[in-house]
């Protein structure tokens, strides 16, 4: 087991791993930057180091930095949590070549799933589902012929596109032409690439997605899926449950078989999550998280399994402490997550100093927060405060015991998601479960017609 | 106040500036006000001490040269190696050169004294690790 361990993250997740490395008897070394200073994850840390000033660029993507504070602080392995340096293969390698163990899988697996179109053939190769569609298409009337064989509605998209630009949604033949000439036009027009492919459109599928752990000997499991399909316009997940609502056995049980046997296909190895799109009775692989993610929590109070601490066992070699078999849910969990942003404007964030915080507690509530009365929120950061999160013997429970738990939450001095993710969680179509991701938007359209 | 204690409560109060996340402080104590600013971080940062006598004009004080002394931080994580001969309290330093460097990864990242000065402090021993934007000296300009 390893002796010390840098965690390169700030904020929650990087309390989160303190407390696993010291539950498991290994010394911390906290790295901050000019304005964490102050920060409770500097605090519960046995050393730290501050690696630059506020910019992220400068201070926790500082990859020398980050490394020699390693060396000198005499770790022998590092935890990336999440975001940050925590899917960057290169960060990964070059931990290695320091003789550093970085927690969390070999570096060629983080590069392969990195990039979209390569982790989404190898996943086609191994048999997992991928969204249907074409490679570079001709012209107009070969788009037409793969949007006939894979079904209407279609999304046609440019190679080279983002933001949008060069991408059309067609609901039936008619359309594609003009649809397509426009695109295309588009397409060359910002990007000098007017190279086509055709996708099939999901209509407002469900985020679902499995937690998988796998061992460097060969074992493999599957922690059951979470539902993350309560996302903001920006597709930021705000509301994660463990398990997923009203979702067919049969879907359920191939969805974990399909994430096993994927783990498996791609020489996987520590935790990792792999997110599907869910719709009707079918399900396609988006991408795989190749690190412990945000929602981590919900799976942990269902299966009674400490994720972080998995992981570190896993990076120091020892084998995984269960197998399938000896992993079975309890009850139903989900996660709130506290961000400071105003819901009435598009979920801006905001910094400033948090005048007043209280926590909820109590029976089957976990807060996971770095944030406290009088801490200052900087403005260089993701803006998520805290993490509570409620488990109860049903999903109405849980539910319950989240309403019971936001209701005693006090945050003061910036706006925060808490109320809002009251009204959400007090909606009927939340309360009948399986609502996709188009959801929450047109919630939110909904709600600011009735105030305006 | 004499230069001395000066010094040491610039010393001080450099400490509490950093902790701050201000990029200015100045405090103002009878005759003598005291001003730090954090320097843009480019090359070794360092941080402007300006004593200056309120009954005159503070701002184009703290600009004469003779009354400044620079704190001298490190830019990097690493191992500080003074260079020799080492850099000593008191020392005159006639013009720019190396008196330091901040190994990390093995790469060396030079400290200059960028000019002439008085050494008025020496904040660390060779071999020791530094973070960033730990002082290593102030120079008296």
């Amino acid at each position: 087991m390893f002796r010390k361990v840098l965690i390169a993250n700030r904020g929650e997740i990087a309390l989160r791993i303190n407390r696993a490395c010291h539950e498991l008897g290994i010394a911390t070394v906290a790295i901050f930057s000019d304005a964490d200073r102050q920060s409770l994850h500097v605090r519960h840390a046995d050393e730290a180091f501050c690696v630059g000033p506020g910019p992220v660029a400068r201070s926790y993507l500082n990859i020398p930095n980050i490394i020699s504070a390693a060396l000198i602080s005499g770790c022998d392995a590092i935890h990336p949590g999440y975001g940050f340096l925590a899917e960057n293969a290169r960060f990964a390698e070059i931990a290695a070549d320091h003789g550093l163990t970085f927690i969390g899988p070999k570096p060629s697996v983080i590069a392969a799933m990195g990039d979209k179109a390569t982790a989404k053939r190898i996943m086609r190769e191994a048999g997992v589902p991928t969204t249907p569609g074409s490679d570079i298409v001709a012209s107009a009337d070969e788009a037409l012929a793969v949007a006939h064989q894979i079904g209407f509605p279609v999304l046609l998209k440019a190679t080279a596109g983002g933001g949008g630009k060069g991408m059309r949604a067609v609901a039936a033949a008619a359309d594609l032409p003009t649809a397509f000439a426009t695109a295309q036009a588009e397409a060359e027009a910002s990007f000098k690439d007017g190279r086509m492919y055709v996708e099939k459109l999901l209509v407002n599928p469900r985020h679902i997605e499995v937690q998988v752990i796998a061992d460097e000997h060969g074992g493999a499991a599957h922690l059951g899926e979470r539902d993350c399909s309560v996302q903001k316009p920006s597709h930021q997940k705000l509301i994660e449950e463990a398990s997923a609502p009203a979702l067919d056995p049969e879907l359920r049980d191939r969805l974990h078989a399909v994430a096993v046997k994927a783990t498996r296909a791609v020489g996987y190895t520590n935790a990792g999550t792999l997110e599907f799109l869910v719709s009707g009775d079918e399900f396609y692989f988006m991408e795989m998280n190749t690190r412990i993610q945000v929602e981590h929590p919900v799976t942990e109070l269902i299966y009674g399994v400490d994720l972080v601490k998995e992981q570190i066992r896993i990076a120091a070699g020892e084998p995984l402490g269960f197998t399938q078999e000896d992993l079975h849910p309890h009850g139903h969990a989900i996660e709130v997550r506290v961000n400071a942003e105003d819901p009435d404007n598009n979920f801006s964030p905001a910094a400033g100093t948090l005048t007043t915080v209280v926590f909820p507690g109590g029976p089957g509530i976990r807060v996971d927060t770095h944030v406290y009365g009088g801490a200052v929120v900087p403005p260089f950061y993701d803006s998520l405060l805290a993490k509570i999160v409620a488990v109860g013997r049903s999903r109405e429970s849980a539910i319950l015991r989240m309403e019971r738990a936001l209701g005693e939450t006090r945050i003061e001095g910036v706006k925060t998601t808490v109320e809002f993710c009251r009204e959400v969680l007090a909606n009927e179509e939340f309360r009948a479960g399986g609502i996709g991701v188009g959801w929450l938007p047109a919630f939110l359209a909904r709600r600011a017609a009735v105030v305006s | 106040m004499t230069d001395d204690v000066i010094a040491t409560r610039a010393r001080a109060l450099a400490g509490a500036l950093a902790e701050s996340g201000f990029a200015r402080l100045r405090v103002r104590d009878g005759e003598t006000e005291i001003e730090l600013r954090r320097a843009p971080r480019i090359g070794p940062a360092a941080v402007v001490l300006a004593p200056a006598a309120l009954a005159g004009e503070p701002d184009r004080a703290a600009e004469r040269p003779a009354d400044r002394a620079e704190l001298v931080s490190s830019d990097v994580v690493g191992i500080v190696r003074l260079m020799r001969p080492a850099i000593a309290e008191g020392q005159e330093l006639e013009g720019d050169r190396e008196v330091a460097y901040v190994e990390t990864l093995g790469i060396r990242n030079p400290v200059r004294s960028r000019g002439r000065g008085r050494v008025s402090a020496v904040f660390v021993t060779d071999g020791q690790p530094v973070e960033y934007g730990q002082p290593l000296f102030s120079i008296e300009r």
